[in-house]
């Protein structure tokens, strides 16, 4: 039977005071996964930082945990600090209405010799 | 086993020292196993010796120092050629040496550990850099998705990262190395297209990932912007024959004739920040 309460986790704890590892996440959802309610809550409080990448990872960790048949999570992130709710704004921004344009880039060539004489 | 000659670079300049690389380099198969003699040098800028370190590491190169040069000690201090690999040692070393940050080796084996001491060596970045707002983000954002790549793309088990605050100069140095397969052939591998090692360098300043997701491929491009648009900062990224050399005023790619650089190297120099930060614009 499920239990009803919250489970915690400490993130920091589990990985890093800086998150920034996109191939350490199921390392988290090992931690998820072992949980026996279905309710989890990641702690972010000890966390100083989330990189980009582990940002996207974590909010898609959320996702299929959540979305899955069985063995369902709910994840919610708590205590994060104000820097780390800002980089899950602005990937979950991208996520919602990510940018389609093709990026041009303008860009000089040059080789290393000629660049060479010209700083050195 | 071929001696190399480290030249030592023109001036302190990033370019200076990707040159000396390339001659160090130049005309020479890759992965044979080389001794390397550094004694010219006396001045080590990570972009300068983790190269080396990466090689004396993934093909059992060799050093030749000059004992006899004081300048050289500082490479003991930082543990070259071999770093550090764990977090106590890392602690061990910053405790003895206060303000020196060892040559970390990030190894994919060691899971959590590894992005502790990821963490660790991050945190005395930004340490030593000192704080002002923003700077924390400032520092810790390019190193994470530069890293995070290694361990992402590279097919490689060991990444090396390096950094120097130089309160004199009054800026910060880091570099970040892989002997992975390189930025060419992972667009050829993963998504079966075939380009240059200067087209490769376009592709990603394009954001163009080489996983499926539209979401991904912000990592390298974003981080040139935080160091060079909003710190004022100089990048510098090579892999294969090309190079992408950056900073405020604009960006260049840069062949590297009769040179193969067998992953990916990549370095950027800050200048120590004096007011607020505030990345956020230049994530996209």
């Amino acid at each position: 039977m499920i239990k009803q309460y919250k489970y915690t986790i400490d993130v920091a704890k589990i990985l890093a005071p800086i998150v920034g590892s996109r191939d350490l996440m199921p390392v988290l959802a090992e931690a998820v996964n072992k949980s026996d309610t279905k309710a989890v809550d990641l702690d972010f409080a000890k966390v100083e930082f989330v990189s980009r990448s582990a940002a996207h990872a974590l909010l898609l960790m959320k996702e299929d945990l959540q979305r899955r048949w069985l063995n369902k999570k709910f994840i919610a992130f708590v205590n994060a600090s104000e820097n780390v709710q800002e980089m899950f704004r602005v990937v979950a921004a991208n996520r919602a209405l990510p940018k389609t344009n093709e990026l041009q880039v303008k860009i000089e060539k040059t080789d290393i010799n000629s660049l060479a004489k010209c700083s050195c | 086993m071929e001696t190399i000659i480290l030249s030592k670079p023109q001036n302190n300049t990033l370019l200076a020292q990707l040159v000396s690389l390339y001659q160090a380099f130049k005309g020479r198969e890759f992965s044979q196993p080389r001794n390397f003699d550094v004694s010219n040098v006396d001045w080590f800028s990570p972009l300068l010796i983790l190269p080396l370190v990466a090689h004396i590491n993934c093909y059992n190169s060799k050093f030749i120092k000059d004992e006899n040069n004081i300048n050289h000690s500082y490479l003991d201090t930082i543990n070259f050629p071999y770093g550090v690999d764990s977090v106590s040692i890392f602690e061990q070393q910053v405790q003895s040496h206060k303000s020196y940050i060892p040559i970390s080796v990030l190894k994919k084996e060691k899971g959590a550990e590894r992005e502790r001491l990821e963490s660790l060596f991050s945190m005395m970045v930004y340490n030593t850099l000192g704080s002002v707002p923003g700077a924390q983000n400032a520092v810790y954002y390019p190193i994470t998705e530069l890293v995070t790549n290694i361990f992402d793309h590279s097919q490689q088990d060991s990444g090396f990262i390096f950094g120097q605050f130089y309160p004199k100069k009054n800026y910060l140095d880091i570099c970040i190395v892989d002997c992975g397969r390189g930025l060419a052939k992972t667009y050829e591998e993963a998504k079966g297209i075939k380009l240059t090692d200067s087209e490769s360098i376009i592709e990603v300043l394009k954001g163009h990932s080489t996983k499926p997701s539209i979401e991904r491929g912000y990592g390298v491009r974003t981080s040139k912007q935080v160091v060079c648009d909003c710190l004022g900062g100089e990048f510098i990224l090579f892999s294969g024959s090309a190079a992408l050399v950056a900073d405020k005023n604009g960006k260049k790619i840069v062949d590297l004739p009769d040179f193969y650089w067998q992953g990916v190297v990549t370095a950027y120099r800050i200048p120590k920040p004096t007011s607020s930060i505030d990345i956020t614009p230049y994530l996209e």
